[in-house]
């Protein structure tokens, strides 16, 4: 009896003492690199070791483009399928009557009786149309159609192929999850080195992002059709391919397009950046109405890529729903393509093919009118706000950072952050990659985006968290927000700027503001799954014994559910990093301006070290911060 | 031992039914079967022919013994069934007899070939035209409508849709579905999924069905429902079935035999009348002690000697007690008894009677 009671405080002794010992050798390590390394920059030892060879190889393919044949032979032909496959079906739309494709997206989406539903997505159709943007509009929508296609051409059969062999599935995960954690302007880089720019590039790199949920998704659909239902098709002697076919791939039909739609969300949000590779479309036409100053259009085209953005997404979630008890007669799937191939012949036959200029000039110049009106007159907010965040804040801060703090001691918290929380392999893998970054020369870039993501995502926490505490315990708020986060999430995160911009002009204010904005949605929402997700027998129990509701909340609630809220300000962080680095579109300063210069100026090895920096900043946030939330899990019951 | 139980008793089996004139060939042969899960089975194996139990074989190898040394012959046309408490192995053996699960040791016939030694294409091919399966949560295909569903098996074989979507339509009306086969599995209720998951087995037209606790999803009165229209089935198909239950009562209805397992081996096999008038062990005295003996041992089963000629009343060798109880209690001498052909065998009286209800209480 004696030794049971002994045993564990003797574990909790040496628990204290590892504790006392962690923090020590943080406050030592701290104090004795501070004294050492006080005011010396980092030398950036290794300033040519990436970008050197990589701008040698530019060179060399630029002036081997023709006689080479890993070009002749590889990058040529791909870029021709991919420009012929383009080309295609941009012409292929516009040869269209306009009015076919709204009508189109109404039918898809009324078929299974959501009529409102479908009027909304068609109105939605024809908005870029009235603005003048249905050209750009139909480019966007070529670019996005031919890379989801090849997305899921590639990303099917690699999760089918990750949901039979374990191995490969072993090996893919690493892989997706950094994909997943970088951000897109990221993948244009490599782009640069082997397509230049154009729309070839913009859509190699929109597959090679958007391709992880598809893979994902479908090996997931594939690993949960029940083990019965396997077992019955093989013992009615079917073959491996006959079960994949007829019993696998149907069952997880609805997960995978699930897959698709996130991946053609996905698509829509980088294709819309591939402005910086010039590939045209809405997000060019956004891009130049900023330049011009002619925000009110740039407002206009703005809401163009939310209406496809919510046309995509109503489309591909119509297509994916699978309710047996909904499904319509054949008759009508004929009908309806009759009606269509009606509306084609005529629209055909009288002309009216082009998108008829409705109110052109008439409305735009007003509305460009009224956005300067709004700008000019909310400066006496904005202009004082934006002094305060970059005079008072960004920049004190990061001179703190930059030039009291010496390097290595920044390095050193993180390794130990990273250490205590997870272990020495992450620890190891951080204070190595910040050694990388900062011999690169990166190393004043990454604090500045450093300090720019702590300031954002201080603020959508403290934004998000009570919102989400509060819609987690009122069911009603919950579901009055719903629609609107919905919304809010299926707008490409390139659009965020773009209010923004109108108001503040540019600079690394509207990006931030930008980004707290992208950020809190998923923030909202995690944290309110979480307080919801905790069990009612706790919340009782505290109750009985006269807690509070405060109490209640400090004591019970919030600690439960603290595991999930810090997966949900994991998400904030990588979100408003990636927000922050697409900032850099409008002079947000940091890793992300320096990512358009080096895009924009063609300096490909200056692109990849910026790009290293970021994933290395990107994979240590993540990391630590999920580890941190995993440490929140109460141990689990034996 | 188990084993050679086993084979007594289906010699005993065999006799009685060459008794009866129809010769009935084995169709399924279980021939020291062995099924151990986990990485080290050769180690687990040899402890466990040298004794060890399944908990110290889990304990030293962290391999779990699934099913250890079983044996047994399914008869064409024999309902053969297995019972056992959750855990005790029975659906590692029915998986092992289809090779779901490939067997550690031993081997499975059917109709004399060896099913462990087959290539894949081989058993492709086994599985293909003689046996199918009933899932304890079903198994249907929820993207196929229930004739879809039915039609499967013949669907993989190659059969063209007219033929097969005929012949799934048969069996559908057999089992009570007609006009739902455009539905799909989930439109239905459990009862009737099973019914689908039923006629899927079916319409291949198989030797052998294996089942495997197909009614224990279903609740109590569905579930008699499903054992009768199993039972009326059976009378015309006379098919032979593997049947697995942790319902005694189920498988006294269904059983021709029954065998009882623990800790993945056989304990006994035999007639529902044996494990109840003779239960040789106490796990299976355990099992047998709820049921209501009247209702299942027959007159065969306290039959005496005697002349039945001066007997008032008259049952045959297959009533159960509790049909001759009446005569017993109405009048003091004893019940004639007489075989299928009308022939007097022999007497039974009170005093039988009352001793095998009496005897393991
Ligand atoms: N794939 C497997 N891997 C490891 N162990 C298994 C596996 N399948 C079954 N077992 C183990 O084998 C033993 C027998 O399981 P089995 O499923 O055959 O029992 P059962 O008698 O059918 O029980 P139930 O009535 O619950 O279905 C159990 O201890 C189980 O944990
Ligand atoms: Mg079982």
């Amino acid at each position: 009896m004696t030794e049971a009671l002994e045993a564990p405080v003797g574990v909790g002794a040496r628990r204290l003492d590892r504790a006392a010992v962690s923090w020590l050798i943080l406050g030592a390590g701290v104090i004795g690199l501070q004294l050492l390394f006080a005011g010396r920059t980092f030398p950036a030892i290794w300033d040519t070791l990436i970008s050197g060879p990589i701008d040698q190889f530019e060179a060399w393919g630029r002036s081997n483009r023709l006689t080479h044949p890993l070009f002749t032979g590889f990058f040529q032909p791909v870029t021709d399928v991919i420009n012929w496959g383009l080309t295609a079906i941009e012409e292929s739309l516009l040869w269209l009557p306009w009015f076919v494709l709204p009508v189109a997206v109404f039918a898809i989406i009324a078929r299974n009786g959501n009529w409102r539903s479908g009027v909304v997505a068609g109105l939605a159709m024809v908005y870029p149309g009235l603005v003048g943007l249905w050209e750009p509009t139909i480019e966007t929508l070529a670019l996005m159609g031919v890379s989801v296609l090849i997305t899921v051409a590639i990303g099917v059969p690699l999760g089918v192929l990750a949901a039979f062999r374990f191995r490969f599935e072993q090996g893919m995960r690493p892989l997706l999850d950094a994909m997943q954690t970088i951000p897109a302007p990221v993948y244009f880089i490599p782009m640069l080195l082997f397509f230049g720019i154009g729309k070839v590039p913009a859509a190699v790199a929109t597959v090679i992002y958007a391709l992880p949920p598809v893979v994902r998704l479908t090996a997931l659909g594939i690993n949960k059709v029940p083990v019965a239902a396997v077992e019955a098709s093989r013992v009615f002697g079917s073959t491996n391919r006959q079960t994949l076919v007829k019993v696998q791939a149907p069952m997880a039909l609805p997960t995978i397009m699930t897959g698709v739609n996130q991946t053609i969300m996905m698509a829509l949000g980088i294709v819309v950046l591939a402005t910086l590779l010039a590939a045209g479309g809405l997000g060019q036409e956004v891009m130049d109405t900023l330049r011009l100053r002619r925000p009110g259009r740039g407002v206009a085209a703005g809401l163009a890529i939310v209406a496809v953005a919510m046309v995509l997404d109503r489309v591909s979630r119509s297509l994916a729903e699978r309710d047996r008890s909904k499904q319509i007669d054949k008759r009508w799937v004929l009908g309806g393509l009759a009606v269509l191939g009606g509306l084609v012949v005529f629209g055909r036959a009288t002309g009216a093919v082009a998108f008829p200029t409705v109110w052109g000039v008439r409305i735009l110049d007003p509305l460009d009118a009224i956005v300067v009106w709004a700008r000019d007159n909310l400066s006496f907010i904005t202009r004082p706000l934006n002094d305060f965040v970059v005079a008072d804040v960004l920049l004190p801060v990061r001179d703190f950072l930059l030039l009291s703090v010496a390097w290595p001691v920044l390095i050193f918290v993180t390794a130990w952050l990273a250490w205590k929380w997870k272990g020495m392999g992450l620890a190891i893998f951080s204070a190595v990659s910040l050694l990388v970054v900062g011999f690169i020369g990166m190393w004043e870039l990454s604090i500045i985006t450093l300090v720019q993501v702590i300031a954002a995502v201080l603020v959508s926490v403290a934004i998000a968290v009570p919102i989400g505490v509060w819609a987690g315990r009122r069911p009603k708020v919950e579901k009055a927000l719903g629609p609107i986060l919905d919304g809010l999430q299926t707008i490409p995160s390139f659009v965020y700027i773009i209010p923004v911009v109108m108001l503040f002009t540019i600079g690394q204010v509207p990006g931030l503001i930008a980004s707290v904005l992208y950020a809190i949605v998923p923030g909202i929402r995690i944290t309110a799954l979480g307080i919801r997700q905790v069990p009612n027998e706790s919340i009782e129990a505290s109750q009985t014994f006269g807690a509070t509701p405060r109490q209640t909340m400090l004591g019970v609630r919030i600690p439960l559910a603290a595991p999930t809220i810090m997966l949900g300000i994991n998400q904030v962080i990588m979100m408003v990093l990636a927000m922050v680095i697409i900032a850099g579109l409008v002079g947000g300063g940091g890793l992300g301006f320096e990512t358009v210069n080096a895009v924009v100026r063609n300096e490909t090895g200056l692109g990849f070290e910026v790009g290293l920096a970021i994933v290395v900043m990107a994979m240590i946030l993540d990391r630590i911060t999920q580890s941190w939330a995993e440490r929140l899990q109460p141990p689990a019951t034996p | 031992m188990v084993a050679a139980r086993t084979f007594q008793a289906v010699d005993w089996y065999i006799t009685e039914m060459s008794d009866n004139g129809s010769a009935a060939p084995v169709c399924l042969q279980i021939d020291q079967v062995w099924k151990i899960f986990g990485n080290r089975p050769e180690r687990a194996l040899t402890m466990a022919e040298s004794g060890s139990t399944r908990a110290d074989i889990l304990k030293a190898t962290g391999c779990t013994v699934g099913v250890r040394d079983v044996s047994f012959d399914v008869m064409r046309g024999e309902t053969f069934v297995v019972m056992g408490l959750s855990g005790s192995g029975k659906s590692t053996l029915i998986r092992c007899a289809s090779r779901l699960n490939e067997v550690t040791k031993g081997r499975v016939l059917l109709d004399g070939d060896d099913l462990t030694a087959m290539s894949e294409d081989e058993l492709r091919e086994v599985r293909r035209h003689k046996m199918s399966m009933v899932f304890q949560h079903f198994g249907l295909f929820p993207h196929r409508r229930v004739i879809d569903n039915a039609a499967y098996g013949l669907e993989v074989r190659g059969v063209d849709k007219g033929e097969r979507i005929e012949r799934a339509m048969e069996v559908l009306e057999v089992v009570g579905l007609k006009g739902w086969e455009n539905h799909y599995p989930q439109q239905l209720s459990g009862g009737m999924q099973q019914r689908v998951g039923l006629a899927r087995a079916l319409t291949v037209d198989p030797e052998i069905l294996f089942f495997d606790e197909p009614f224990s999803a279903l609740d109590p009165l569905i579930r008699r429902d499903m054992q009768d229209e199993l039972i009326r089935l059976q009378e015309t198909l006379q098919r032979t079935i593997v049947f697995i239950t942790h319902d005694f009562a189920e498988a006294i209805k269904l059983g021709d035999r029954i065998a009882i397992m623990k800790d993945g081996a056989f304990d006994q096999v035999g007639t529902a009348a044996e494990m109840i008038t003779n239960p040789q062990t106490d796990y299976v005295r355990e099992f047998t002690k709820d049921i209501p003996k009247t209702k299942v041992l027959t007159a065969a089963s306290v039959l005496m000697d005697g002349d039945s000629t001066a007997a008032t009343h008259r049952v045959h060798l297959e009533d159960t007690i509790e049909s001759v109880l009446p005569h017993l209690l109405s009048d003091l001498s004893p019940v004639g008894v007489d075989d299928v052909e009308g022939t007097a065998v022999g007497i039974v009286d009170r005093q039988a009677v009352a001793h095998v209800l009496e005897a393991e209480e």
